[in-house]
């Protein structure tokens, strides 16, 4: 009988042993996240963790996070991330919650159905300050005579120091704060037969930081030669003009005579083949001088009056 | 001769103590995202005004009535004032919205961060004169004459008076950020 019972007792402390006690105890414990970390650029911070596997069973994160002012006036409040209670991956865009230049704690707990795990929180605390600012992007354009500049949206607590300069020795620096972005701005006039450059560096006044400069970028700007030619030949074109102009005028007027008023033939009869025959004196009225001949006589459309002089002039 | 070299001599000393006051004036001001600050407030300034009871009284009437506060007197009154916040107001208030009490940890954070930074002046530039103090003690006096709970509501409701004066006194004239070596 008493050997009995202590095989049952082995048998008993062998099982509660070996199994895992998640297969029988419903209440078992959640795995807290490891690995916690914030990558921060350009004052974005994403929050990341290690993620916890349970076979079979959809976890979700929960993420709090303490400014410093909580942590030294009160500890015990925790406030829920904006955008992760809960989150199913793991990783976490904490940026609106990290709305000061403060250390922030950041903590983070995984939990399936009603169970959770225990708070992991990040260690250090975390500063916006030690954010990577890189050097912006930006593109650099010419527009007519105008250096034109657009660089990237980096948010609202971004600014530009921009620089740019004319490629030549001695040339003096100029500069430039841009504050809104979105759209080109203008930076300058440019010479013509020139070469410009510009670098641009981001400013974050929350953190009192700046990034580095950007690569410089240059335009060309085309030089006076393109322009001279125009000159040359709207200057050869108006010569032209001016010659041409008067010669149509006169053509035209040729044109409008002919075709207006077109000279009549003169018929045979009146035609003065030899040059020594006089017309004949007119009979009738001697107190007529000139002999004018009428339209019943002689086609008078045409005629002009030096013509009808010349034919009653006689003896 | 040795009359009129001592004269210059206090003359140029006079001078030299307060082009450096002048350049100390500016160590005591504050860099601070006040457009961030000003946004947060205006998520939150409705419910919180409308949660106030004595809407005939004020806390920060006297920032209002101080218009002619000296430029000297700037850095000891902001420093008690957000003293005064951090101390009292955010802590004597207890907020059950979440989305709430996300805005106010975002202006107490952003105040402790301008006290780290008036607290980097040296003593003599951010001195406290009589009438700095008497203009924070009415203050004071003000909030400890009502109930706890309904002067913390009224101090987070006048956060918008606090903030335009800070914005008003703590402009930065130069912007040192920028003065970059070419």
């Amino acid at each position: 009988m008493v050997l009995e019972g202590t095989w049952a007792s082995l048998f008993t402390w062998v099982f509660c042993t070996l199994i895992p006690c998640s297969l029988t105890d419903p209440g078992a414990v959640v795995p807290a996240p490891q690995n916690l970390s914030v990558h921060s650029a350009n004052m974005k911070h994403l929050l990341v963790w290690s993620p916890v596997i349970l076979p079979g069973e959809t976890v979700h994160y929960w993420v709090e996070y303490q400014g410093e002012y909580e942590s030294l006036y009160m500890s015990h409040m925790w406030i829920p991330s904006s955008w992760c209670s809960p989150t199913p991956g793991p990783e976490c865009d904490v940026t609106d919650d990290i709305t000061a230049t403060v250390p922030y704690r950041l903590r983070v707990r995984a939990t399936s159905g009603p169970r959770a795990s225990a708070w992991s929180a990040l260690k250090p605390p975390f500063n916006r300050n030690s954010t990577l600012l890189l050097p912006p992007r930006m593109a650099v354009r010419k527009d007519g005579s105008h250096l034109v500049i657009e660089l990237e949206d980096l948010g609202p607590q971004f600014e530009f120091f921009v620089t740019f300069w004319r490629k030549a020795p001695g040339a003096k620096e100029h500069a430039k704060v841009v504050s809104s972005v979105g759209f080109p701005v203008y930076l300058g006039a440019m010479e013509p037969g020139a070469v410009y450059c510009v670098k641009a560096r981001a400013l974050v006044r929350a953190i009192a930081r700046r990034s580095a400069f950007s690569q410089a970028q240059c335009v060309e700007v085309q030089g006076e030669a393109l322009p001279l030619g125009l000159a040359l030949f709207a200057f050869v074109a108006f010569m032209l003009f001016l010659v041409a102009l008067p010669v149509s005028i006169w053509k035209a007027g040729q044109l409008l005579r002919y075709s207006c008023c077109p000279m009549a033939i003169l018929p045979d009869t009146l035609k003065i083949t030899n040059p020594s025959q006089k017309p004949a004196p007119c009979r009738g009225e001697e107190k007529v001088d000139v002999c004018v001949m009428t339209d019943r006589d002689a086609p008078r459309r045409g005629l002009r009056h030096a013509e009808l002089a010349d034919l009653g002039e006689g003896p | 001769m040795k009359v009129q070299s001592a004269f210059l001599w206090i003359l140029g000393t006079l001078l030299i103590l307060s082009l450096g006051q002048s350049l100390g004036l500016r160590r005591c001001l504050i860099s601070v995202d006040m457009r961030h600050l000003e946004r947060s407030f205006q998520e939150i300034k409705r419910t919180l005004q409308n949660k106030d009871v004595f809407q005939n009284v004020t806390i920060l009437s006297t920032l209002q009535s101080l218009q002619g506060i000296k430029p000297i007197d700037v850095c000891c009154v902001t420093r008690n004032l957000l003293a005064f916040y951090m101390d009292k107001v955010f802590k004597d208030h207890q907020e059950p919205n979440p989305q709430i009490r996300r805005q106010i940890s975002s202006i107490a954070n952003s105040f402790l961060h301008m006290q780290k930074t008036l607290q980097q002046c040296e003593q003599r530039w951010c001195h406290c004169s009589q009438e700095a103090t008497n203009a924070t003690s009415i203050i004071q006096d003000n909030y400890d004459q009502l109930e706890v709970r309904a002067a913390a509501i009224k101090s987070l409701g006048e956060l918008d008076i606090f903030l335009a004066w800070i914005n008003k006194n703590h402009q930065e004239t130069s912007h040192a950020l920028h003065q970059v070596p070419v």
